[in-house]
């Protein structure tokens, strides 16, 4: 067999542990749930869409009536509940999913970016074994033992293609255009910063505005975003680069959170990013010194947050113990205690991610230099 | 294990693969030739601005005028002497549309809400009922491209 088909048939056949995929499909099928309630809130209040200016993409022919709508609604946000719940969770996930797509199509309007990205990320994941894990109708046995995790992730493969192409279209769109490639369109926004956060009660000190609205500084921040976006859209196809671009997402999109009106957008993109979360499970351990009260309080907080099942916990035996309260073993068998320690924890739990490279650089500044001990020259 | 109908068999995978990337890269060229970009992920990808200003043309005395709509409302009498009251933000809600007489920021650019504009004119004329006297919608719409150039473009629905 060819090497090339070995690969086609390794990329197709690929199966892997199916934990994290269901963590995925908790946050994903949330969020469709949550944009369902949106829209079946914006029905309620302000009404069938088609009474008001609307500009469908589909054939007029194939557009709801008022009640076939309302059913439609209802039927998103209750397969979009089922995927949440890990009942038919696959099935969910679709239902929701072209429903949505389809609610687009009827009006044009209604298209925003974010919302597009959403509904095809659960598409696709309804097309992974996402329904092997975190079952929460299932009570305490909600996920399956390991040997029945594993199957098939090739669809895994092609979320992650798609979460790629969201910042390329973003990016590529950017750097094309000259206004954004130098600074005009951020110019703009950044003008308008201090009256709006005056009008919402924050107003900002002198020597921030005049950062803020002066050229060179919008000029910066584009190309900063743009290198930013690029960098995140290719970085995480590479191992040695995939953690500082999920990082430098995870910030990326806590600032545009902060700065911008999104809709979910922000924390769609975070939570895809658990599609490149190796699918591995245990293959990191964390072991405390027994008796330690700091070292026991971290040790129940990694049992609390380590969603994605990273560690392998256990207390330092007797024989083991030495001047560390807690000791951390990374998958290439790096073990490390302190700062590097904490920083080691934080590059694999999702809550303290974004502490990792500060908890890195400052285990790294402060790592006492290996000097050569003189009596042994 | 759970068994699923979306459990695609090893020779449909590629076959989904494929088309699934081929439509996608089909609409991210498309979306570069649409005016509003529909599925073309470019997020925040102006700021620019707009401001419409409606006008009515009406017939009256056998005259034609073109007369200004304060806050995007008028009357009028039907034949039989009925007043109505006519809102453009009764019938149109997006809001980079029905905000009339002040520069709004144009979400998706200039070009999506000047797309847009005119279906918006059109569907409007469509729903006039009882207005006998207006013949035409007009948008006089001022735009400012990024803070930079500015410009004014003139859109007209007639009754149909």
């Amino acid at each position: 067999m060819s090497a090339l088909a070995q690969t086609f048939r390794r990329f197709f056949g690929e199966e892997r542990d199916a934990l994290v995929l269901g963590l995925l499909r908790i946050a994903i099928s949330a969020l469709l749930f949550f944009n369902g309630l949106r829209l079946v809130i914006e029905f309620y209040r302000s009404g069938f869409f088609a009474d008001y200016f609307y500009l469908p993409m589909l054939p007029e022919a194939w557009l709801p009536s008022r009640s076939g709508y309302e059913l439609l609604l209802g039927l998103q946000a209750l397969a979009a509940l089922c995927a949440l719940l890990g009942f038919w969770p696959r099935e969910g996930l679709l239902g929701a999913s072209c429903l949505g797509l389809y609610f687009l199509g009827c009006d044009r309007l209604q298209y925003h970016n974010n919302r597009y990205a959403l509904l095809l990320l659960g598409f696709l994941l309804a097309f992974t074994p996402c329904d092997r894990a975190l079952l929460l109708v299932r009570g305490r046995s909600h996920t399956l033992p390991r040997e029945q995790r594993l199957a098939p992730t090739f669809a895994r493969r092609l979320f992650q293609i798609q979460v790629s192409l969201v910042y390329l279209g973003s990016t590529l769109g950017k750097l094309f255009d000259a206004d954004w490639r130098g600074g005009q369109v951020l110019f703009m926004r950044y003008a308008e910063a201090p009256a709006n956060c005056a009008a919402h009660g924050f107003p900002l000190p002198a020597w921030l505005i005049a950062i803020l609205t002066a050229p060179w500084f919008a000029s910066l921040a584009a190309k900063a975003a743009i290198s930013s976006e690029l960098f995140i859209a290719l970085g995480i196809w590479l191992p040695k680069t995939r953690r500082l671009a999920l990082w430098l997402g995870v910030l990326f999109h806590i600032s545009i959170e902060i700065t911008s009106k999104v809709e979910l957008f922000s924390w769609l993109m975070v939570a895809s990013y658990l599609a490149f979360v190796v699918p591995e499970v245990r293959e990191r351990r964390f072991q405390f010194a027994p008796g330690n009260r700091r070292a026991e309080l971290l040790a129940r907080l990694v049992a609390l947050c380590d969603w994605c099942a990273r560690f392998e916990r256990s207390p330092l035996s007797p024989t083991e113990q030495g001047s560390a309260a807690f000791y951390v073993t990374n998958r290439a068998g790096q073990r490390a205690s302190g700062a590097l320690g904490l920083a080691q924890l934080a590059e694999a739990i999702p809550l303290f991610f974004p502490l990792w490279l500060p908890l890195a650089l400052y285990a790294k500044l402060s790592a006492k230099p290996r000097t050569p001990c003189a009596s042994c020259a | 294990m759970p068994r699923s109908l979306l459990n695609l068999s090893p020779r449909l995978r590629p076959v989904f693969f494929c088309a699934y990337l081929l439509v996608q890269l089909g609409l991210l060229l498309r979306a570069q030739r649409t005016p509003d970009l529909v599925f073309g992920f470019q997020m925040f990808n102006a700021s620019s601005h707009l401001k419409i200003s409606l006008f009515r043309k009406v017939r009256q005395r056998g005259r034609v005028r073109v007369v200004p709509v304060r806050d995007g409302a008028w009357q009028t009498k039907d034949r039989s002497g009925v007043r109505h009251t006519f809102r453009w933000q009764d019938r149109v809600r997006d809001v980079n549309l029905n905000t009339l007489d002040q520069f709004v920021h144009a979400a998706y650019g200039l070009d999506a809400q000047l797309f847009r504009l005119p279906f918006a004119l059109r569907y409007f004329m469509r729903h006039l009922p009882g207005d006998e006297e207006t013949e035409a919608l007009i948008a006089e719409v001022d735009t400012r491209t990024n803070g930079r150039e500015t410009g004014h473009v003139r859109l007209q629905a007639d009754r149909p």
